[in-house]
Formats: C-alpha cells, structure tokens, sequence
C-alpha cells in the first residue's frame, strides 16, 4: 500500500483524545439505509505495481512518433522549451491553490499579472483575466459578457464556426434566452457575409461574433473595418495567440472582447485537455468581465504587492448575480503559456508562426493535382491550417486509408452527430507544423495520390 | 522553528529584460491589411534569467508542499508525485484530440475505467469526464436536468438551494437558465419545513452537499430526498465534499439523481495555483441520454467515442476533458483501491474532529460537535479585542501554515472553516493547534501587524480595487 495516508497507530492516540472507541463511530450519524457495503474497487497497490499498471495500460496507445501527424485545427503540436515545463514543476506553484491570501502566494499572483499583461499586448485589448478552461469556454463567457454590456436577444454567430464552439457557445447561452444565429458563408471563399452582418446587426443584436482565422482556417482581410459597420453592438473574436505575433490584433480594429485557445503556447495537446482559455476585453468593462483578475497595489510597508481584485464580480461574493461561475481556473497553464511566450520571444514566436504558415503552403503545393481531392478547398488565404476538399469518397475513407500509410492527415470539419444541423462539407483541415519536413510532405503527397477514392 | 519566507523584491519580466518590438514584414499568402502594424512587446531575457525569475517567485508561493493547507471544502491533500510521472507520459501528452481512436485505446482505456470506477464510487453509473472543474461539473449537471424536464414536457424554472451552498451552485444555476431560490438552514442543516415550503412542481433541482458547508452530515438526507422526488424534481449532490464519505454512502444510496465529483480535490489531482480541476458528472440511467457527447463505449475490447445520442446536451468545451488530470485521478484510486480509499475518508473524519476537539477549546464551535471533513470555528470573541478572523488569518501565515477558508458560510459571524485532509499527520495537527494557539495569544499590536515573515506584508486589497492597475500597460500610465 502507498504510504500516502499517516500510520494507523496515530489513529488510536487521536481516538483516546476524542474518547471514543472506534473510527467508524465518527460515522454514526449516516443513516443505516444510506450505508454502502463495498465499493466494489479492487485492493490498493504499491507504487512499482501501479506504475506498471497506468504505463501497461497507456502502451496500448500507437506512439505518435510512429506517424507523420498534419493535425491541428486550433490545437497544434509544437516544441516547448524544457524550461518551461521544468518551472511546471515546481511543487509552490502546482500544489497551491487559488491565491485567497495574496502575502503567501506573490510567486502566482505576480505570474498571473504577466500573464494579463501578456495577453493585453498580443491582443491589443485593455484587461484580460487570469485564465478560463479553454478557448470554447472563454468564447462563450466572451459572449454572456457582450450581453451584459449591449441589449439585444440574438447573437451573430460565423456560420462556419467550429461545431463544438458553437455548441458550446449554445449552452451557456441558455440563461441568457438569446438565439443563436448563423451568418451565412460562400461556399467558394469560405467568407462570411459581411453584408448580411451589417444588416442584421441592427435587428435586436447583441453581440457579434468572428473569428481570425476561422474555423477553416482562413483569413479574411475585411475583418479590420467590420466594427464600423456594427456601431455600438460589441464584437466578440475568437484569435489564434500564435497567430497575432504575425497580424495585426484585433483590438487595434475594434474588437470589444478577445477569445483564444492557449494551448499552442507551451501546452501540451494531452488529447484535449487541460488547455487555456484566454479573455480580453476594454477597461471600460471590467466589472463585466468573467473569472480571476489580479492587480497591483501595495503592502503595509508600502511595497509594491499583487491581490486578486474586483472579487464582487464572481460567484463567491455575487451568487446567482456573478458575471461566471467559474472558480477553478486554468492558472498552470497560464504560467506555461507566459513561460513560452517569454522562453520564445516575440521574435521567435513570429518565425515559427511564419515557418508554420510557410509549411502548409508547402504541403499545398505538394497536393496539387491530386486526385479525389481539392486543394486548397477555398480561394482564400489561410493560416495555419489548409481546408481540403474530398471528392468520390467521405472524408473518413480518405482519412483510414491515409492512416493505414502511418498519416494523420486532418481534423475532419463536420459535426460528427448524425442529428448535426449544418450540411456537410465532406472536408478536413490540415497543418504543418516545425516538426514537418519536406520527407513528410513527400510521404503525405506520395500516400494522397495512392488514394483510389471510394 | 521560526517560519520565513522568501522576500525577493523581484521585478516584473519587462522589467528585467527591456522588451523586444517585433516587426512584421510582408508575407507570402497572408493579406497585407491583415499584417501586424500595432508593435507587440515583450521581454527576451536569456533562459537563465527567465528560470531565475520563476523560481524566484515560486518561492514566494506558499503550498501543500511548503506546509498544511487547510483550505475549507478544498481538500489540499498531497499531490503524489507519481501523478506527476505518469501524466507525462508521452503516448498520453502528445495525442492530439483529433487523432484516430485506433491510436489511442490505452488513453480511452483509462478514461473507461476511470469512469467505472468513479460510477462505483458514487453509486451513479453513467460517467461523463467532459467538465473542466467542479463549477463547471454543476453547470453541466444543470443543463442535463434542463433538457429533462424538457424532453418530459414540463419546462421547470426553479433551483433551490441551502443558504449554505457554495457560491457556484447559485452562479450555476443562473448561467443553466433557472432561477435560483436560496433557503434558511436550521442549526447548520436543512430545515426540512423551509424546504417543503419551497418546493413545487415549478422546482427542477433541488442542490445539496453532503456533508455541507458547515461539515455537518445531512441527517435527514433520505427524507430529503423523498421530498424533492416527490415533487417531481431532481436531487443535485454538490461533491466537493466527497471526501468525507468514500466507501461509508454515496450519492445514489443517499437518493441523487445527479453528482458531480472536484478531481481535484477528493482524487488528488493538483490544484495548480487556481487550476486546472477535473470534474466528473455521474446520473442515474434515467438521465444518461442526456450527458455531453461524445460518450465513451466499449464494443469487445476496443473503446471509441460515440456521438449518436439525440437527447445529449452537447458540448460544454471542446474535446474530451482534462485528460491529463483524469490520468492522475485515475492513478490515485488504483493506488489506494477498495480499502485505501475508505481510509482516506475515516482518516480525514478522524483529523477534522480531532483538530475540531483541540481547536475548539481555542474558539467556539458551532453546531453539533460530531462533523465530517471540515469543521467551522467562530473569531467572534476576538471582536473585543478588536480584531477579526481575518487578522488572525494573517497572522496564522507567519507560522508557516496557511489559514482556513474564512468569512464563508456566512451562515456563522467571523467564520473559519477548517479541513485537515487525511494527508495530514497528528504531528502536523498538533503542530497547527499550536500555531493557532501562539497566534490567538499574541498581542493584539503584532497581530494588526501581521504577517510580517511573508514575501510582503498585510496587502492593501481596497487599493488594488480603487486604483485598478491590471496590466503592464495599466502600470505605464499609472506606475
């Protein structure tokens, strides 16, 4: 047995002290009918034989090394400095908890102000709070918080958004009673229809959402002089942090509130999980703004401290009337996220998005011409992922076969429920991240063009 | 032995390193209106700077691994370090979500048999590990009985919940679309009249912890739970407390129809400085339909995700969970197993009342002397003194210990709230009896002073809120 729990004998002293007879006599007061036998667990085990049991059970996943992976869609497969992760584990920082006594915890408040302030300067906005779950979570809290500067009972959602945003985005939106409506898209470009935006913006609208890039990985350069054309309705986007070390941020062109998925930063994939959410918005909405927010003031000395601030915002102090529930935040990953980025710089951030950027052109190049697919699926410029169309067969056909040569070939774009709501565009997305040389893309082009269809 | 923190005045990243401005020239394929003119700025300090930088602050963080935590309805029990090991395995860190199932059986694996597991534990079978963390676990848990009653026909409106409950259940409730409606407690419990006052058929969910907040066991659980059936509703359990009662009840003996269990409080996982959690939502099969897709089956010995399930909610995040936590929650119940973890819960009884008994001769005690997990104190004979809970929270740190959750629930004046979690030895327990004591007994000028062995004194948090500074930004215009 693992020697996690103290030895029996104390329990003995403690239970003379307390002057009773027995450990389960603390649990008289649970009523007989409620009592359980056993759990039905097997025995506890020592540490060798658990480590053999957990690593017995993961050998069973196929190594990735063991395979050319273009996957990424908004999660992406890049090298993260050692240090990073050596900081990680440091024990102050992950057995803490959520600094409540600002004096013993400096080390994460003063990490979570860098943090803030880091996402203010990639996203050019004014404040932004010490973390959410993920960038789905940080959207849709993005998007109670623009109902709570503008009235309104319909929000602007891309028509193309990623089904699970989406549906999240769904969910939290219930206690709000707003409807969720599409923006239509060309299915040439990919585009949204900016017309269609300005039109209804005007129409009971109390949010409007974009993302950069999108969920088909483009970008579309009207985005910048949306904003004037939606007058006081808050814009909410959904950014790539990776990506706003290349364009231009989002709050430099109006944007009321920044979402993002951190987990690019420094993070690892972990098959989706924990990753980071990111929120940024104006000063002049903090009180609205969802989550932690650490500031700066002083201690009695008149030394410069950090406090968690505005707490009258969230659920422990407001209830039912918080801005969130949110509590436990997403704090580790916020360090990993601040550690990369400075581990990186902004220049080093900037080469490897440039690099990224260069490698699908790469792979798209390579893919010209081939049969059952089309490449690039859309006329318009893309990022970090390629959208790819398949044609003569479903896009799980072309995918196994792709699989069965050692390639993970895309992130498949259509809700997987068969009840899904939106049609079908029998499409994948595709990166190429650092990790992807040109042998790779030789291999993906060479295994694509064996693909016989359907 | 003299508690001492470290006190580094360290500076701020761009404070060390004068930032770098990245300029973007133009680039292939990315439109030019597009590219980045506003300058991003930031610090490129060498790897030792950096590393020096962290560590330095880590060591003004205090933590499980610096010394008792005693966090109410936190449970700040010791992170094993093999959690850590295994956790970063490979296979598991660097899977991307998207990737085939065939690919990663181990990792599903686990997940499946951690929810096995987890439906055992609580008596309520059918297992969804999508939740983030515990706030996240009840919203989710909400939106499963919303579309419920939904699917029955009979849209219900109201949530009732003790005045008790965590400041979550409330927010939950509200971000679901319901109506929360708080009810007075009677000596720490629910007042079985109050309830039955306020339930009607309007009533979906009736949200309870058990113990609650007061770490008083729910005695009339059952009687409750007939009530809230009775009118049609649903019984929410709140498992935040979970500790208390591994192996000894579970929810679906005690009659929930829903739970949702804090990973990262009762299995262990690292709280890491404000997260990441672990949740998981369990229901009864009534209301399996319900849960988020994708669900995770077993057809022979191979596992994948399955997302043909009309009713289900959706999605509440994007993925599957917090994988990686799930690893080491999973970790720690194999560890302990059927016999180890009903230890866990009788050694965290054990501690609670018997630094309940100590400390009760210290400060009053509410309620009956018989508590769970956690147990409450009282700082209001120190008002006479002029001080409160919260000064003796301040000067609790200067022992090197850190202080209980305080001023919550607010159902008892100047309140502490205490939970030793079974990690904790009965060295460690005298050991914080005697710190109390030290403290209390102070003078009442060192105890406004305190604490003053910390990287910073007593925190000026009015001025952080008047003078809102958030950002380095904020700080270049106002230093």
């Amino acid at each position: 047995m693992v020697n996690w729990v103290p030895p029996e004998w104390e329990d003995r002293e403690m239970l003379a002290e307390l002057g009773i007879g027995s450990v389960e006599d603390l649990f008289r007061d649970i009523p007989k009918k409620a009592r359980m036998g056993r759990i039905g667990l097997k025995p506890s085990m020592e540490e060798p034989a658990l480590v053999d049991l957990v690593r017995g059970i993961l050998s069973k996943n196929r190594p990735v090394s063991g395979f050319d992976s273009f996957l990424g869609g908004g999660v992406y497969t890049r090298y993260t400095p050692a240090v990073v992760d050596g900081l990680l584990q440091r024990s102050e920082y992950y057995t803490s908890y959520t600094p409540y006594q600002p004096e013993a915890s400096q080390g994460t408040l003063q990490a979570m102000f860098e943090f803030q302030s880091l996402w203010v300067e990639l996203s050019n906005l004014e404040v932004a709070n010490a973390s959410l779950y993920d960038g789905a979570t940080a959207l849709a809290e993005g998007v109670l918080m623009a109902l709570r500067l503008h009235p309104g009972k319909r929000v602007l959602v891309p028509g193309s958004l990623n089904w699970e945003r989406r549906s999240v985005i769904e969910n939290y939106s219930h206690g709000a009673g707003v409807e969720l409506v599409d923006i239509p898209w060309d299915p040439t470009t990919g585009l949204l229809d900016i017309d269609f935006i300005a039109r209804e913006a005007r129409k009971d609208v109390a949010a409007v959402v974009v993302e950069i890039p999108d969920s088909f990985g483009l970008l579309d350069a009207r985005l910048p002089s949306l904003k004037s054309t939606l007058g006081e309705v808050p814009l909410v986007v959904y950014a790539d942090p990776m990506s706003l070390s290349l364009l231009e941020p989002p709050g430099s062109w109006g944007a009321d509130i920044v979402a993002g998925e951190g987990q690019g930063f420094g993070l690892p994939l972990s098959y989706g999980g924990p990753h980071l959410g990111l929120l940024a918005a104006r000063l002049s909405a903090v009180r609205q703004l969802p989550g932690r927010l650490v500031g700066v003031t002083q201690d009695a000395d008149g030394r410069r401290a950090f406090t968690l601030t505005l707490g009258t915002r969230e659920q422990h102090i407001r209830r039912s009337r918080a801005t969130s529930n949110v509590c436990t935040n997403h704090s580790l990953m916020a360090l990993a996220f601040l550690a990369y980025a400075t581990a990186m710089g902004p220049r080093g951030l900037r080469r490897l998005a440039e690099a990224q950027h260069a490698t699908v052109g790469s792979l798209v190049t390579a893919l010209q011409g081939t049969r059952h697919l089309q490449v690039p699926r859309f006329k318009t410029p893309y990022l970090f992922d390629v959208a790819i169309g398949v044609e003569g067969a479903t896009v799980d056909q072309f995918l196994s076969a792709m699989l069965e040569r050692k390639i993970f070939a895309g992130v498949p774009l259509d809700d997987p429920r068969p009840v899904a709501p939106h049609p079908r565009l029998n499409a994948f997305l595709a990166t190429a991240g650092p990790e992807i040389d040109a042998k790779a893309i030789a291999r993906y082009a060479s295994a694509a063009r064996a693909f016989g269809g359907a | 032995m003299a508690f001492h923190q470290a006190r580094w005045d360290e500076p701020l990243l761009w404070e060390i390193r004068t930032p770098i401005e990245s300029k973007v020239d133009p680039i292939q394929g990315i439109p030019e209106p597009l590219l980045r003119k506003t300058p991003f700025r930031w610090p490129e300090p060498t790897e030792l700077e950096l590393s020096r930088h962290f560590t330095r602050l880590s060591q003004m963080n205090f933590s499980i691994e610096t010394g008792i935590y005693p966090l109410g309805s936190c449970t700040m029990k010791y992170n094993p370090r093999v959690g850590e090991v295994l956790a970063r395995d490979l296979s598991m860190t660097a899977a991307h979500p998207a990737q085939p199932v065939s690919t990663v059986q181990g990792t599903l694996e686990m997940l499946y048999r951690l929810e096995e597991a987890l439906g055992k534990i609580t008596g309520l079978p059918n297992v969804s590990l999508q939740p983030a963390a515990g706030a996240h676990g009840e919203f989710t848990g909400l939106l499963v009985a919303r579309a419920y009653f939904h699917k029955k026909g009979d849209p219900r409106t109201e949530v009732i919940l003790p005045e008790t409950a965590h400041g979550t259940n409330p927010a939950s409730s509200s971000m679901a679309g319901f109506a929360p409606r708080e009810i007075p407690s009677k000596d720490g419990c629910v007042d079985l009249r109050a309830l039955s006052d306020a339930i009607s058929p309007r009533t979906a969910v009736f949200m309870l912890t058990n113990p609650n907040t007061a770490g008083l066991f729910e005695e009339e659980v059952l009687e409750i739970a007939d009530r809230v059936h009775a009118q049609g509703a649903l019984l929410y359990y709140d498992g935040a407390n979970m500790n208390a009662i591994l192996g000894k009840t579970n929810p679906g003996k005690m009659g929930f129809d829903i739970a949702h269990l804090n990973l990262h409080k009762t299995f262990s996982t690292p709280h890491g400085g404000g997260g990441p959690g672990a949740a998981a939502l369990c229901v009864t099969d009534a209301l399996t339909g319900f849960l988020p897709v994708p669900r995770l089956v077993k057809e022979g010995r191979k596992f994948r995700w399955s997302y043909d399930h009309p009713d289900s909610i959706g999605k509440v995040r994007s993925f599957y969970g917090n994988v990686g936590m799930d690893l080491r929650a999973f970790a720690f119940i194999m560890a302990h197993g059927e016999d180890g973890l009903r230890r866990v819960s009788e050694r965290s009884v054990l501690n609670s009342n018997y630094l309940a008994h100590r400390l009760g001769k210290l400060l009053p005690r509410p309620f009956k002397p018989l508590v769970k997990h956690e147990f409450l104190l009282s700082g209001l004979p120190l008002r006479e003194r002029g001080l409160r809970t919260l000064d003796l929270a301040k000067r609790l740190l200067d022992e090197g210990v850190h202080a209980p959750t305080v001023y919550f629930p607010s159902l008892v004046e100047e309140s502490l709230m205490v939970e030793p979690p079974e990690t904790e030895s009965k060295y460690s327990l005298d050991a914080y009896y005697s710190a109390m004591e030290r403290s209390i007994k102070d003078t009442d000028e060192n105890i406004h002073a305190a604490p003053r062995r910390l990287a910073v004194g007593r925190v000026d948090e009015v001025a952080a809120a008047k003078n809102l500074r958030l950002s380095w930004r904020d700080l270049r215009r106002t230093p």
